[in-house]
């Protein structure tokens, strides 16, 4: 077991410095931080939200999207280079069993993804500080009640954050291990991020049953394999207070994540033990 | 002793396209490699020697048939574990220097803490590989890529060796560095199984020779007993003149035999290379 | 059977996550802000999408309302419509986008409709009130959403109100809404004073003299000056409906 996790690090940790050093990677990190910074000027947009609401809102989807970008890309692209250059070759040879190199490409890659949300939300916190500061001395010299936000919310979301991109990066590698080609492990790595994010609705419909047995049937299925993304972006309420979040939710969410990081891992080292290298 | 590898009635179908053609890579081929010796699988690209390594390593999974190696079902850890391989091109990830490869690589394959940094500056030294060993890999030649891929296969001191195309486009003093180390392999008392259809390279380093074609095994033996024609003789002379040549087939033909040709010996287009660029390395 | 146990259990590791993410789901559902899918069908293409699937709500609400300002200023009906409603469905807790909406349905799509028909001298003035009351009707509704999503509702309240009573001329509809304003916590200082002025236009003026006497001396006159134009307004009522001197409010010290 301890030979095993350690097996599993080293491939994690050459996984890791490989993803760091790509080009990829910095393109996407500096985007998302322009993003954030950008939130500061782009606030002449707004329409009536409270500021930091805007801020932080930038922030969020600088986070969703280039983090899905870089989750979906990324993943797949550090799993088909070791094919494709037949590395996995070299490797799999050795007495290293394929889920364990699975695993270690996905803690590799998982690792990478919580440096891209922790440094893009670091720096978000940083701005949002910046600006309450300001926002509270305004509104204190106006009567007015202050807006803040929740660096301990902040954290939790970052949390969740890495946790969903976990959940898509496991989803692609278990594409990957099915594919033949990265553009077809990104293209339905793609729709499922897509599909994932919109599995709510389906969620929702659950929650109020039709009339209809083979609508119940298909709701039922579509809800349970494809992943409830939209469960993790409670970043309004953990912030910014915009609604409460009931005690236990952000625990049961992290619980549902690492379930999803699980069940699609699995999925993915059985098919991979089958595939042909 | 069991043999090193043990390969018996193994067949491998790929299937093909979406309608699943078949494709027969290997055809019920017994093969036994003795232990200690240098083995050379030879054949025509795509006649399914390469298929027939990766089904002994477990990289792909047999259609039919069973396969041991050193006494132990292939394709479990313990067999790999016992096992170096050397893949085809190999590529190696660009950014890591030929150290941090081998060790990372050593890592991989159970050399313990204590034994690691005299196991990795061992496997350079057998590659050659010392003075290069910290340079990125991306800064490296094809010959030497081919020898930072011997150390990684050698780092954990397995029993065998398998090569694959080990010297496929190194130019001839790399290839006679990578036979001194297969020779040297050999000296430890390691197998090592090499596949190539570099003939003349073969000829000089292996013990015992595979021919395959299209899937099927068409011949199996020792380097000397194969190639060695019973029926026929060399003689080499010195300072021969044509009365001596007319007195000698004269001398044989009243023994019933006949001289059927004769001609100048002549050295390989290899060893005048070696011969020319001696010292060079391959740098 | 023992080749297929892996796929088993793989399988129902997925339906166990997805039945686990269930109970996670209801359990952050109300902490995530409600999406009118229905709002945002017509404009899913036009880059709204990207604000569904998560994170960006705010800009790319922002972006598509001022992208229906755009269509405002061509008077395009549907397509101003579809995007406002969008910017809506977006981001529901916003007051300014259901605020803007509800006027931009309430007033002027009456009013473009019209001269899409050849203008005010063509089109006969029955059909015109008509148009009034169906987008009078709508703005109504966009407002009443507004009410049941928005954070801060009074105004919406009060934007409801302003409507039922110019466009839709019902009172009875206006000063229900504008009592509702009033008896609100945040409710403005002059939403009752409105709210009894249309019920005593409605023709309720025993009603609308009650309520806001009740509602001036409890909810007014404790404060600092106790709204001596409220005050005012209610002796001009008391002179109207002949209420004797006793029964009518004390007079105040500070009163003239």
């Amino acid at each position: 077991m301890q030979d095993s996790l350690r097996r599993m690090l080293w491939i994690s940790r050459v996984t890791f410095l490989e993803a760091v050093r790509q080009r990829f990677f910095a393109f996407l990190l500096v985007l998302g931080v322009a993003m954030v910074l950008s939130s500061v000027s782009l606030r002449v947009f707004d329409f009536g939200h409270g500021e930091l609401k805007f801020i932080a809102d930038l922030g969020f989807g600088g986070l969703f999207f280039f983090g899905s970008v870089l989750a979906v890309v990324m993943t797949a692209q550090l799993f088909f280079s070791e094919i494709d250059n037949k590395t996995a070759l070299t490797l799999l040879a050795k007495p290293l069993s394929r889920p364990e190199f699975l695993l270690g490409k996905f803690f590799g890659a998982w690792a990478v993804l919580g440096v891209f949300v922790v440094v893009l939300a670091g720096l978000l916190g940083a701005v949002l500080w910046a600006r309450e500061i300001e926002l509270v001395a305004a509104a204190e010299q106006a009567g007015k009640i202050p807006t803040t936000f929740s660096a301990g919310g902040l954290a939790q979301f970052v949390l969740l954050q890495w946790l969903r991109l976990g959940v898509v990066a496991a989803i692609v590698l278990a594409l990957s291990s099915l594919a033949r080609t990265f553009l077809f492990a990104v293209v339905v790595g793609a729709l499922a991020v897509v599909a994932g994010q919109l599995q709510w609705i389906a969620q929702d419909a659950v929650l109020k049953p039709s009339d209809s047995a083979a609508y119940d049937a298909f709701l039922w299925v579509s809800s349970r394999l494809i992943p409830n993304l939209q469960q993790f972006n409670i970043g309004d309420a953990l912030v910014l207070g915009a609604a409460g979040v009931p005690a236990g939710a952000v625990t049961t969410v992290f619980l549902s994540g690492l379930f999803y990081i699980t069940a699609y891992l699995t999925v993915g080292a059985l098919i991979f033990r089958r595939r042909e290298i | 002793m069991t043999s090193a590898i043990s390969v018996r009635r193994l067949t491998k179908d790929f299937r093909i396209g979406l309608r699943g053609l078949k494709l027969r890579a290997v055809d019920d081929l017994s093969l036994e490699i003795p232990r200690g010796q240098v083995y050379g699988l030879l054949g025509p690209n795509g006649c399914g020697k390469s298929t027939t390594l990766k089904v002994v390593l477990g990289l792909v999974a047999p259609t039919a048939g069973e396969i041991s190696i050193l006494g132990e079902a292939s394709a479990t850890s313990a067999a790999r574990r016992r096992t170096g391989f050397l893949p085809e091109a190999p590529y190696f990830h660009k950014f890591l220097t030929g150290r941090e490869l081998v060790r990372y690589c050593a890592q991989l394959s159970g050399v313990s803490a204590g034994e690691l940094a005299s196991a990795v500056e061992d496997a350079l030294g057998l590659a050659a590989m010392v003075e290069a060993a910290d340079r990125p890999i991306g800064t490296y030649s094809k010959g030497m890529l081919q020898r930072i891929g011997f150390a990684q296969a050698v780092v954990h001191d397995p029993e065998l060796v398998i090569l694959d195309e080990p010297t496929a486009g190194v130019d001839p003093v790399g290839s006679a560095a990578i036979g001194r180390m297969i020779h040297a392999m050999r000296d430890k008392g390691k197998t090592v199984v090499l596949c190539s259809h570099l003939l003349g390279q073969v000829e000089q380093v292996c013990d015992r020779v595979a021919i395959m074609d299209r899937g099927k095994l068409v011949l199996e033996g020792a380097v000397d007993d194969v190639l060695a024609r019973r029926d026929r003789h060399i003689l080499t002379v010195e300072a021969m003149t044509p009365a001596a040549r007319a007195a000698a087939e004269a001398a044989l033909a009243a023994h019933g035999a006949t001289v059927v040709s004769v001609t100048h010996p002549r050295r390989s287009l290899e060893d005048l290379f070696r011969e020319l660029v001696t010292g060079s390395r391959d740098a | 059977m023992r080749r297929y146990l892996p796929w088993a259990v793989s399988g129902a590791l997925l339906l166990a996550a997805g039945m686990f993410a269930e109970v996670s789901w209801r359990s952050v559902r109300p902490s995530i802000p409600e999406i009118g899918r229905k709002d945002l069908e017509p404009t899913l293409g036009q880059g709204v999408l990207l604000g569904v699937l998560g994170g960006l709500r705010t800009l790319v609400a922002d972006l598509t309302w001022i992208r229906s300002y755009v269509l405002w200023e061509r008077r395009d009906r549907g397509g101003c419509e579809a995007l406002m409603r969008a910017a809506c469905a977006l981001d529901p807790h916003s007051r300014y986008f259901w605020e803007q909406t509800g006027y931009v349905i309430g007033y002027d799509l009456a009013h473009w409709e019209i001269r899409r028909r050849g203008g005010y001298d063509k089109v006969p003035a029955e059909i015109q009130e008509r148009l009034f009351q169906t987008y009078g009707r709508r703005g109504i509704d966009i407002f009443e959403e507004g009410i049941a999503r928005s954070r801060v509702t009074t105004p919406l309240v009060l934007c409801a109100a302003q409507l039922a009573e110019i466009k839709l001329k019902d009172h009875k509809l206006s000063a229900r809404y504008y009592r509702q304003a009033a008896e609100s916590p945040d409710a403005p200082w002059y939403a009752a004073r409105i709210c009894a002025q249309v019920i005593w236009q409605d023709g309720r003026q025993q009603e609308a003299y009650r309520w806001f006497r009740d509602y001036w001396t409890t909810r007014m006159l404790p404060r600092d000056d106790g709204y001596p134009d409220d005050l005012e307004k209610l002796r001009t009522m008391e002179e109207v409906l002949r209420i004797p001197p006793a029964e009518r409010i004390p007079r105040a010290r500070w009163e003239r």
